[in-house]
């Protein structure tokens, strides 16, 4: 049983983030409740009030526009993984979110609700990272766009402010010769390593042109890898694949790896080098 | 899950010994850690922890105790306190050593933390990354109250 | 004296009007309550189980508006103005429904906990796609646990209701 709550059904932005700035700490943001309600029911958290963000209209959609996919944060895994557009231009995400959790966990989890729990053991947050993706913050009287990078601070943290709502999440579609792809490794429905990996090769299909990697679910909060990016960026593809044992040395140290019931730190960073190498290759082919 | 840190103070060993038993200032640099009391000089304190790791919070009603010291060089404490909201409970074994070296006092700390109940839920890797943290601050809050006085 | 009296006057509780099984059900119910226990201890219908309560095992899959949901961790008052299935309701007039008796016949329970929640996925699994595959299948399913079978008999009990139900025109 859970704790009796008091039940807010605003259909506003504007009021959700009136409530949130009124209520502070009692007052929690609810949509699928996926993650939510399982802490409320081990009675980690307690709140006095949900939000039940269900009734705001508009943010349940995905639209093209203009060379970018707008997911509104209320669109569920499930939504994701059977949208047209996103099937068309965006299949790494549709094959991540067909593998998030369970299905009956995808028929009612919104990816907003998953990146703002912000559990250390998700996978969206790094595909996202690694595709450029930004965040789209609103409160009463303002709008603002977080990049990926900005918006995970620390383990269950995000950099939204106490009277902010996340409403939509902005991937820019990736361009002709590019690839992207994310690869997992954990046990059962817990993602103990995730790598995320988007290039595009030089015209002449024989170097890689720009690269973007990020690594997560071994530490707190998903990461992107510069050093690593650094080190394959420009490089022929033969000379690539060379250096990405040392790309996945560097990467894996970036993932800030927690020893835990999914493996030792020094196992979890091997593992972020094996599927960097996998993920390069796997992005590579798709050009 | 065990710690330990050291820290470089550039103060004489007598002023450090002095500071730690100062209980409000030195409970003052241990990050979320308010109402200190003293129940029994040398031996008994109290203190209130508040933590949290993004929505989850705890506080830990904390009760301190001194078993051994050694004047200016060791203190052993234990640290024990539960929260009952979110049916959890904390244990610390502190190890506390303060040596000199060339003029600067190096003040090490071991702690033996031990977290049971339902916070452990949250995963053994998360509440070692903040309570490492939490050492990491306190060790630095005292090293600049020691140096910034004089 | 009945929990709606025992209630406080200033306790918060919302109406819910749902299909059952195919009938009209109207309710109220606190914010709070889960939609396993009122359909277990308010409605009597105990087909669905708690059984992880972290919505990983599946033996608490209820079909709303025809898709699987986990009930231990569904606030009850989401159902409104929707359908809810439970296994209860799967028969018709007593006649079982092909998924039941292809698991009778092709032994897909021993224990059978896991059960009406295994059909219950199943089913959803089928009315979306009618000839899957066993990846597919394995994919859909993997959500429900079972820990008698080792899932061999249950992946045929599937197959098999399949076959049936695309022969029956379901």
């Amino acid at each position: 049983m859970l704790r009796r709550f008091r039940l807010e059904e605003p259909e506003t932005v504007r009021e959700v983030s009136e409530l949130l700035a009124r209520f502070g700490e009692s007052a929690k943001v609810y949509a699928g409740g996926t993650e939510l309600l399982l802490a409320m029911k081990e009675g980690l958290v307690q709140y006095e009030r949900l939000i039940n963000v269900k009734k705001l209209k508009g943010l349940n959609e995905v639209k093209l526009d203009n060379g970018t996919a707008h997911i509104g944060a209320l669109c569920t895994h499930r939504q994701l993984e059977t949208a047209p557009v996103l099937q068309q231009r965006l299949p790494a995400l549709v094959k991540l979110e067909k593998n998030v959790a369970n299905v009956r966990v995808r028929q009612v989890g919104t990816l907003g609700g998953n990146l703002c729990f912000a559990e250390p053991h998700a996978d969206p947050g790094i595909l996202l990272m690694a595709l450029g993706a930004k965040m789209v913050a609103e409160k009463s009287s303002s709008k603002r766009e977080i990049t990926a990078e900005a918006f995970f601070v620390d383990a269950y943290e995000t950099c939204l402010e106490a009277d902010e709502m996340l409403t939509e999440i902005r991937v820019p579609v990736p361009k002709a010769k590019s690839g992207v792809a994310y690869l997992k490794f954990g046990y059962l429905e817990r993602p103990s390593v995730g790598v995320a990996v988007a290039l595009t090769l030089s015209d002449d299909g024989k170097s890689v042109g720009d690269i973007k990697i990020a690594v997560g679910c071994a530490g707190p909060a998903p990461k992107s890898v510069p050093e690593s990016e650094a080190i394959l960026k420009g490089k022929s593809t033969d000379e690539a694949v060379h250096r990405l044992a040392e790309a996945g040395e560097v990467a894996g140290r970036a993932a800030r790896a927690i020893s835990d019931l999914h493996g030792s730190q020094e196992y979890k960073e091997h593992i972020v080098g094996v599927l960097l190498k996998r993920a390069f290759q796997n992005a590579v082919s798709q050009c | 899950m065990r710690f330990e840190k050291e820290v470089e103070i550039l103060a004489p060993r007598e002023k450090v010994w002095n500071f730690i038993w100062d209980v409000d200032r030195f409970i003052a640099c241990v990050p979320g850690c308010k109402e200190a009391k003293t129940v029994e000089a040398g031996k008994r304190y109290s203190a209130t922890m508040v933590e949290k790791v993004g929505p989850f919070r705890v506080e830990f009603p904390t009760t301190i105790e001194v078993l051994e010291t050694e004047e200016l060089s060791r203190i052993k404490a234990q640290a024990s306190g539960a929260d009952n909201k979110i049916g959890s409970r904390m244990k610390i074994e502190l190890n506390v050593h303060l040596r000199e070296q060339d003029g600067k006092t190096m003040l090490g700390f071991v702690a033996g933390v031990d977290i049971l109940g339902k916070l452990a839920a949250l995963g053994h890797g998360i509440i070692k990354r903040k309570a490492d943290q939490v050492l990491d601050e306190f060790a630095q809050a005292v090293k600049k109250q020691l140096e910034g006085d004089s | 004296m009945s929990k709606a009296m025992s209630r406080r006057a200033d306790t918060q509780t919302i109406p819910v009007s749902f299909t059952l099984n195919g009938r009209l059900q109207e309710l109220e119910v606190e914010p709070h309550e889960l939609l396993l226990d009122v359909v277990r201890e308010r409605l009597g219908l105990t087909g669905v189980k708690r059984s992880c309560d972290v919505q990983v095992c599946g033996a608490c899959t209820l079909l709303v508006d025809g898709r699987p949901v986990s009930a231990c961790t569904t606030l009850a008052f989401e159902v409104r103005d929707r359908s809810v299935l439970t296994i209860e309701g799967l028969a018709e007039d007593g006649k079982l429904h092909p998924l039941q008796e292809a698991f009778i016949e092709h032994g897909g329970f021993q224990c059978g906990f896991c059960t009406p929640g295994m059909i219950l996925a199943a089913k959803a699994l089928l009315d979306e796609n009618s000839k899957p595959t066993e990846d597919e299948l394995k994919h859909f399913m993997h959500g429900n646990l079972c820990r008698c079978t080792g899932y061999k008999k249950i992946i045929e009990s599937i197959m098999a209701a399949a076959k049936k139900m695309r022969s029956a025109g379901y």
